[in-house]
């Protein structure tokens, strides 16, 4: 039973970590349609950006700001320089101009921070242990950081009248440019969320994942995952996905096998396209 | 339209003549005179990063020092390094290009066991004399023209049984990297134990690029081992070692020979305290007794390596160092006639090097023995010698 917990527990952590890629997925498709593969790469940038900017002094919530805002000046940036200037923007197009943006990016890491991986340090707080099973405290903060920034997403996007009108951007295009919302203004607030939400995510894992110039690959494919689990256009379902897929991880890798915990996903993705190919939560909302 | 054509016609040739002429500027090697040109083919990028990277500083150290000495009988040292970015078809691919392009006289590398047995065959088909820097004893069995620095995997295993097998542990949990680096260790190390009694009862793997352990980890607690091995390079070895203390496994526990860096104990932190291991004694050097062979030979590099990096060496480094010597040493006696080189780095005898005395046989490739390596144990963040381990 321990057993049993102490999987579910690890799982929930890292599966936070999917969580916060996946809606970054989602915040940008949702708008515009575009799949963005540089989601992971937001990722391993702030990370790297933390550790730089905490080895320079500052403490450490400074250094995570300064981390976040970093990637999401970079991720306006992306959307400004290869995003916009696109005139018919289609799908596929969007994902080969995004791997092309996200090996740029690597280039740019490897340059600056070279090739090997750094740890942050540690979040405040102490580890505990509950019922033979150890919580470390990243694992909460993970958790933690996921149920807020997921939440603020997740209440922009369904419930406020700005988070509507992007959201009209991809559901309705014409009728949404007719009464006066602007596309392009639109992309742009999409484009920074989701360099804040996959921001967020590179800095809560750092300290015990660690950040490198090439982690960002697997958590995207992770996080694009969990945003196909939920249907790629919703919050919720991208937290769930995320959720899930990073406890399916555990489970498979401490009960069948640990060389299978990467093949889980791929599976994972495989069935539900034949399965659900709208994803497993059902968003009534989101098609009119 | 068609101004665009003839630009890009042109732009194409310039590229097929950039090549031509790169191709000749490289004819010099080979043998008798001109430069001496050395290929390595390391791990800089990728889950190796933590290895090839103080690789590539040692050997650009040494053949700075070895040209400003005045090179190698006259014979200037040209050094070109190829990442293979840790993957099998990036070594086989990087090796190619210094063998036909480069037309090089040895090849070094590389870092990891996978990419060096991918390379090991282009080395045999092309027959030109290659030193690996990686464990694997598979790297050199059977091969007529590859030789290694790192000691054999076998050497540490025996280590680690005869230390077990004296504290009195019977059982050993293993928890290994699936790539070539942990192939074959739960077999070898059963095989060795057999003796002493030391058997392997729970074998757990991670991938290189591993982050979260916990799954093995709980599986090898509840194998209730009397000690555990990791056997892994960092950064994965060093998450691996968090991951078992957070879960609060208190049995003892070995690391490999492949966390000899600072990398390791960076990304381990508190958690490497009381980890044991056998260690090249590069890291261990000033707490060696005066009268060690390799001492010497140790403190120098180690010296040479701070004042140029602001940081000292991993083992890595050493077997970057021994091979580039064994390379230099070859060149000095027999010049660069590559059925030489071989035959001179195969009778190798008594050469003092980072990882060990060497003593090369048409048997042995790799030439270290058990002795190559001391037990160290991880105190407050620092590599302390238990056992010098000269017999």
């Amino acid at each position: 039973m321990a057993d049993l917990l102490q999987f579910v527990v690890a799982g929930l952590a890292q599966g936070g970590a999917y969580a916060l890629i996946a809606i970054g997925f989602v915040s940008i498709f949702a708008v515009s349609g575009v799949i963005n593969l540089a989601q992971g790469e937001f990722a391993a940038l702030a990370g790297l950006c933390a550790i730089s900017a905490a080895g320079a002094g500052l403490p450490l919530l400074p250094a995570l700001l300064v981390a976040v805002a970093v990637v999401a000046a970079v991720a306006i940036a992306i959307e400004r320089l290869a995003i916009r200037p696109v005139r018919r923007m289609t799908t596929l197009t969007s994902i080969i101009l995004t791997l092309g943006v996200s090996t740029a990016l690597k280039a740019v890491m490897l340059l600056i921070w070279g090739p090997q991986g750094h740890t942050l340090r540690a979040f405040p707080g102490s580890d505990l242990t509950v019922a033979g099973v150890s919580i470390r405290a990243q694992e909460l903060w993970i958790l933690a950081a996921c149920a807020l920034v997921g939440g603020a997403v997740w209440w922009f996007y369904e419930r406020t009248l700005h988070g509507k009108a992007l959201r009209a951007c991809s559901e309705q295009p014409v009728a949404a440019r007719l009464i006066g919302i602007s596309l392009t203004k639109a992309s742009l607030v999409s484009f920074g969320i989701a360099g804040v939400t996959g921001a967020v995510a590179g800095v809560v894992t750092s300290p015990i994942y660690s950040s490198s110039w090439e982690i960002g690959l697997t958590l995207g494919l992770k996080g694009f995952v969990a945003a196909t689990l939920g249907g790629l256009l919703s919050v919720r379902g991208a937290i769930l996905g995320g959720i899930l897929l990073g406890v399916l991880e555990n489970l498979v890798a401490g009960y069948v096998a640990t060389g299978l915990r990467d093949a889980v996903a791929f599976v994972v993705l495989i069935a539900i396209l034949l399965a659900r190919p709208g994803g497993l939560v059902k968003h009534t909302e989101a098609r009119v | 339209m068609r101004r665009r054509a003839v630009t890009a016609t042109v732009a194409g040739f310039l590229l097929l003549t950039g090549c031509a002429e790169k191709s000749q500027e490289t004819e010099s090697g080979g043998s008798g005179t001109g430069d001496i040109t050395i290929g390595a083919v390391l791990d800089i990028t990728g889950a190796g990063a933590t290895l090839g990277g103080p690789e590539k500083q040692a050997l650009e150290l040494l053949a700075e020092q070895t040209n400003a000495a005045g090179g190698v009988n006259g014979r200037k040292i040209k050094l070109i390094i190829e990442d293979n970015q840790s993957t099998e078809d990036g070594a086989a691919k990087a090796m190619t290009k210094l063998v036909s392009q480069d037309k090089a006289d040895i090849i070094i590398g590389a870092s990891r066991s996978g990419p060096s047995l991918a390379m090991g065959a282009i080395a045999e088909s092309s027959k030109i004399p290659m030193i690996s820097l990686a464990a694997n004893v598979k790297i050199t069995e059977g091969k007529r023209w590859v030789f290694k620095t790192a000691q054999n995997d076998a050497v540490v295993l025996q280590n680690i049984i005869d230390y077990s097998a004296a504290q009195g542990w019977k059982k050993l949990g293993l928890i290994r990297d699936a790539s070539g680096y942990g192939e074959g260790v739960g077999e070898q190390l059963n095989e060795l134990g057999k003796p002493k009694g030391v058997s392997v009862v729970r074998t757990e793997k991670f991938a290189p690029d591993a982050t979260d352990f916990t799954a093995q980890m709980v599986n090898i607690r509840d194998a209730k081992a009397d000690v555990n091995l990791i056997w892994g390079i960092p950064p994965a070895a060093g998450l691996a070692q968090k991951s078992y203390r957070q879960l609060g496994i208190k049995t003892p526990v070995f690391q490999s020979h492949g966390v000899g860096n600072q990398a390791f104990l960076d990304t381990a932190g508190d958690s490497a305290d009381g980890v044991l291991l056998p260690l090249g004694r590069l890291l261990v050097a000033d707490q060696l007794p005066d009268g060690d062979p390799q001492k010497q030979v140790l403190t120098k590099f180690a010296s040479d390596f701070t004042a140029k990096y602001k940081t000292p060496p991993s083992t890595f480094a050493g077997h970057a160092y021994d091979a580039f010597k064994l390379a230099i040493d070859a060149f000095q006696k027999v010049g660069t006639d590559k059925a030489k080189v071989r035959d001179h780095l195969e009778n190798v005898k008594g050469f003092v090097g980072v990882s060990g005395v060497f003593n090369m046989s048409p048997q042995d490739h790799s030439g270290l023995g058990k002795d190559a390596l001391a037990i160290v144990k991880v105190e407050d963040g620092k590599w302390k010698l238990v056992d010098a381990n000269r017999g």
